[in-house]
């Protein structure tokens, strides 16, 4: 991956990381934390492509599995994200999609990605996991990355698009 | 299209490492390859969290001052009402505490400020959609804290160290999944195990003694640990809400509702040294039943 790309994609991911534990998680909302990782992660593959999408999936992952006070099992989140980057940049690659479309599949990831985590988890013996609670935490889940979505796309889209001038959509 | 198969290959060996790394860290456990990365985290993103919580807290305390602004005018009516009230009882106290001081030497109470405890913000908290109960504090090594230390609030037991960077930690909650604590019904000596649910408002309390006499709203304090680690004894945990099983059946639990409100902690205590002497009744904020000094 060329530097520019690289570079923009790191700072991007370390921020979201930081962000969604230090001022996302402690807010008293009901329900799911928003999911501020994976969105830029949707918004980075739709940018540059499924590499980028898939190697910053599995980056901005094992940050959050590794980040205090994570307590789960590394490598669950890095997994999940990996497979939504590459979808989402094979989706953006096809052809020109309507600039909505990308918070729409960050939405539709969110509820994947927490069923996910809470099956691998289960399947792994974490005493942890609440299936009373999945079913919330999916749709508040959606309705956070939907907002967030809308929200960052085109500021973010702009500074990708400042920094690598070469990213999609030309 | 562009290099689909380059693209599928990477996608297949990220897949393959997750997958590696998971095993690893299931089957290492705490010495286990993913140690390091973990390091790494607390220490590196720990700093990280510290700097950005820095940033943020005066920017949330500004925003809830400004909230509250309306309410501002109300309230200094208030204060200034209980603050006459207040200083006539004044008068009155100073000879009350002399005579409190002395009742607590002579009873054993230990009061919160007897533990040897550094104070610790919060600064980050772990996503609800990973179902752990988890936060992070700004205090660490360098601050004298360890492993496996208790974490008190101003009502309560919290949780335990986990996880200690060189200048954050990370606690375990009592209402985690996988947190147990030893628990003391106050003023007896029946005593149980104190587990999360996984939800912020509720512990189960299973009773030792099956014939334990247990009534709803008795307070239940840390039986503590060996040395006082990880849970230093005589910290309230919460008051029994329920009580499930009958009298005399094999295992018979409580619910308990915890004091410390999780979901807005923002000072903690880390509690380096417990008290040396063992403190004989609650420290519970609410009153309770009991009075005699046992235990």
């Amino acid at each position: 991956m060329p530097l520019r790309r690289t570079l923009v994609s790191a700072i991007l991911l370390v921020l979201a990381v930081l962000i969604e534990l230090t001022v996302l998680a402690p807010l008293p909302f009901p329900g799911a934390t928003p999911n501020l990782v994976l969105v830029v992660v949707v918004i980075l593959a739709s940018q540059f492509g499924a590499v980028t999408g898939a190697v910053s999936g599995f980056a901005g992952g094992v940050l959050l599995d590794i980040a205090p006070p994570a307590a789960g099992t590394i490598g669950i989140t890095a997994l999940m994200l990996t497979v939504v980057g590459y979808a989402v940049g094979r989706f953006a690659e096809s052809d020109d999609r309507p600039w909505w479309s990308i918070a729409v599949l960050a939405a539709l990831a969110a509820p994947l990605v927490v069923l996910g985590g809470a099956v691998l988890g289960g399947l792994l013996g974490d005493p942890r996991v609440r299936w009373d609670d999945v079913v919330v935490l999916m749709l508040s889940g959606a309705a956070c990355a939907l907002i967030l979505g809308l929200l960052l796309i085109r500021p973010l889209r702009w500074l990708c698009r400042r920094v690598v001038p070469d990213a999609y959509p030309r | 299209m562009r290099d689909t198969r380059r693209s599928r290959i990477i996608l297949a060996i990220l897949v393959l490492l997750s997958i590696t790394l998971i095993v690893f860290d299931l089957r290492g456990g705490d010495s286990g390859p993913t140690r390091p990365l973990r390091v790494a985290g607390e220490t590196v993103l720990g700093s990280a969290e510290r700097a950005m919580a820095g940033v943020v807290l005066p920017v949330r305390g500004l925003l809830e001052s400004l909230g509250g602004l309306n309410e501002a005018d109300q309230r200094i009516a208030e204060l200034e009402a209980d603050n006459a009230r207040l200083q006539a009882e004044l008068d009155t106290v100073a000879n009350d505490r002399a005579r409190v001081a002395d009742l607590e030497e002579l009873l054993g109470l230990v009061s919160v400020n007897d533990y040897d405890a550094v104070p610790a913000q919060v600064i980050a908290v772990g996503p609800a959609q990973g179902f752990a109960w988890t936060v992070t504090i700004d205090a660490g090594s360098r601050d004298g804290v360890e492993r496996d230390m208790s974490v008190i609030s101003g009502a309560g037991l919290v949780g335990r160290t986990i996880d200690v960077g060189p200048t954050t930690s990370t606690v375990l909650l009592v209402v985690d999944a996988t947190s147990s604590v030893g628990g003391r019904l106050a003023g007896t000596s029946q005593i149980g195990i104190v587990s999360g649910t996984g939800r912020q408002d509720a512990l189960t309390m299973q009773l030792l003694d099956p014939l334990a006499a247990v009534d709803v709203g008795d307070v239940v304090v840390s039986f503590g640990s060996e040395g006082g680690r990880p849970y230093a004894p005589g910290i309230p945990i919460g008051t029994v809400a329920e009580m499930r099983g009958t009298e005399g059946q094999l295992t018979r639990s409580a619910i308990l509702v915890p004091y410390a409100d999780v979901s807005r902690l923002d000072i903690v205590g880390v509690v380096l040294r417990a008290p040396e002497t063992a403190p004989r009744t609650t420290l519970a904020p609410a009153p309770s039943t009991t009075t005699e000094g046992a235990g």
